[in-house]
């Protein structure tokens, strides 16, 4: 199952973020050029699962979408 | 948040280049910032040597033959940090640097010549003219950090004029007469500290930092640093806000508005030292820039910090805010340096390190949506079992504020 609840995190591996090549220093963060912000609706949504799986296993992810994502390799919470 | 972006963008701040007044009366209207949040303020203070600042509008004229101009600071010229200081102008004709005599002339640096061989065909010049492209509002961006001066004035001119001038060069009827006025000075900066919650046992502890710094005004020309770093300051003191009173008992909490950022990282460096000789190993959190978001917050991370990623990830599935690895030059470099846990987060900006770093260009929705990415990464690392198993005992000496509430707030 893939997490189509939320546009949120990483798409692929976190730990990408601790082999970044960009610019050297500490001299400011230049700009990006991007899109758009979540809308809020999705922003409230569970990491994983739908939001009434994630109500009835009182965390934020349901339990087959969570067996899925681990065994996709991904993280999930709750 | 937007009050707090738009209130350190203000006239009296002056773009708060470490070290300046502006810089200093930004520091104390925030430590009353971390007062209101319950946050008994500490200022650290540091040496900077020669912070550079151009102290007067430079002058500057030149003519083609024809028609005679005068450069608009900051747009069409600019003072380059590896000049010398010239307060007064120099005119004289336009050359090309390895073309002909040098001397009494300023020299054209050809795309491709290092400063290094400029100088070495500038004996007897007046001054170097550099090109240097333009953002997207047409201003050539402040930095501090950068070379020492050298022996001639570098002027550096926007790529319109600097093509003018390459194209009059030739005809021996170009001419320039331009100033340099640019100093170093040797300063004090100051981290200021807030201590919220101590952390017991092996419970985690958590460090919000963002640096309050920012490049300062020129003269004439306000650089207000709105989204370079008023956004990082607001975003960090509005999670505070929210944290500082719900997390769980025992897990340490403090926040970190670090100066001298745009001068190399300078406070972070003071700071991770301050640390690590402290034996605390608290999970750094770094916001450098909240502005203007557009597909994803950029991440980097440094030191161990897998477990602190994890978290991060996690609560931008809850807060539905898309994450990247990307480059964050900030000052979490500093603290993954020194070896502990730090993610930099960077929701991007715009008028990066110029007069259009205005509060009018951060979106409240930005900041809206890094502070909720803050929040849950914060409430995560203290709350879940993962992340609290990889916390450390932090040394009283940085964590209990009193160490540091012995220093004079300025």
């Amino acid at each position: 199952m893939s997490d189509t609840q939320t546009r949120g995190g990483f798409t692929g591996d976190p730990a990408t973020a601790l082999t970044v090549t960009g610019t050297s220093g500490c001299c400011g963060n230049p700009p990006q050029a991007g899109v758009d912000l979540p809308e809020p609706a999705v922003a409230a949504s569970p990491c994983c699962g739908t939001r009434a799986e994630a109500a009835a296993e009182g965390s934020c992810c349901g339990s087959t979408a969570k067996t899925d994502a681990v065994a996709a390799g991904q993280g999930c919470c709750g | 948040m937007a009050g707090t972006v738009s209130a350190l963008a203000e006239a009296p701040f002056a773009g708060r280049r470490a070290g300046s007044p502006g810089g200093n009366a930004a520091r104390d209207w925030l430590s009353e910032q971390l007062r209101g949040l319950g946050a008994e303020p500490a200022a650290d203070p540091f040496p900077v040597r020669a912070v550079p600042e151009v102290y007067a509008v430079p002058e500057i004229t030149w003519s083609d033959g024809t028609d005679t101009r005068r450069l608009v600071f900051g747009r069409q010229a600019a003072v380059h940090l590896a000049s010398a200081d010239v307060p007064a102008a120099r005119r004289g004709q336009v050359a090309v640097a390895g073309a002909g005599d040098p001397v009494g002339r300023w020299l054209l640096v050809p795309a491709g010549m290092s400063l290094f061989d400029a100088y070495g065909h500038g004996d007897g010049a007046l001054g170097l003219l550099i090109g240097r492209p333009v953002d997207a509002d047409g201003w050539q961006y402040t930095m501090l950090a950068g070379p020492d001066p050298g022996p001639l004035p570098v002027l550096t001119l926007d790529p319109d004029t600097y093509a003018a001038m390459f194209a009059a060069a030739p005809t021996g009827l170009a001419w320039l007469a331009g100033n340099t006025p640019i100093r170093r000075a040797d300063v004090t900066a100051a981290n200021l500290h807030g201590h919220c919650r101590t952390a017991s046992g092996r419970s985690p502890d958590l460090l919000l930092t963002a640096h309050y710094d920012g490049v300062g005004d020129h003269p004439g020309l306000r650089q207000p640093a709105a989204a370079d770093n008023g956004s990082g300051v607001a975003v960090v003191l509005e999670a505070a806000r929210v944290l500082a009173p719900v997390l769980p008992d025992g897990a340490g909490f403090a926040v970190a508005l670090l100066d001298a950022e745009e001068i190399g990282a300078l406070g972070s460096a003071h700071h991770a030292a301050r640390l690590r000789r402290a034996g605390a190993a608290p999970q750094v959190v770094n916001v450098d820039g909240a502005g203007q978001l557009h597909e994803a917050a950029a991440v980097e991370a440094g030191g161990p910090a897998h477990r602190l990623l994890a978290v991060l990830d996690q609560a931008g599935r809850h807060t539905g805010l898309p994450l990247a690895a990307g480059p964050v030059a900030s000052d979490n470099r500093r603290y993954a340096a020194a070896g502990l846990a730090a993610v930099g987060i960077g929701a991007g900006m715009g008028g990066y390190h110029s007069p259009a770093d205005t509060p009018d260009r951060v979106d409240t929705a930005t900041l809206v949506a890094v502070c909720r990415l803050v929040v849950a990464t914060v409430w995560l690392a203290a709350t879940t079992p993962a992340a609290r198993s990889a916390g450390h005992r932090p040394s009283p000496d940085m964590t209990d504020s009193s160490s540091l509430q012995d220093r004079s707030l300025s």
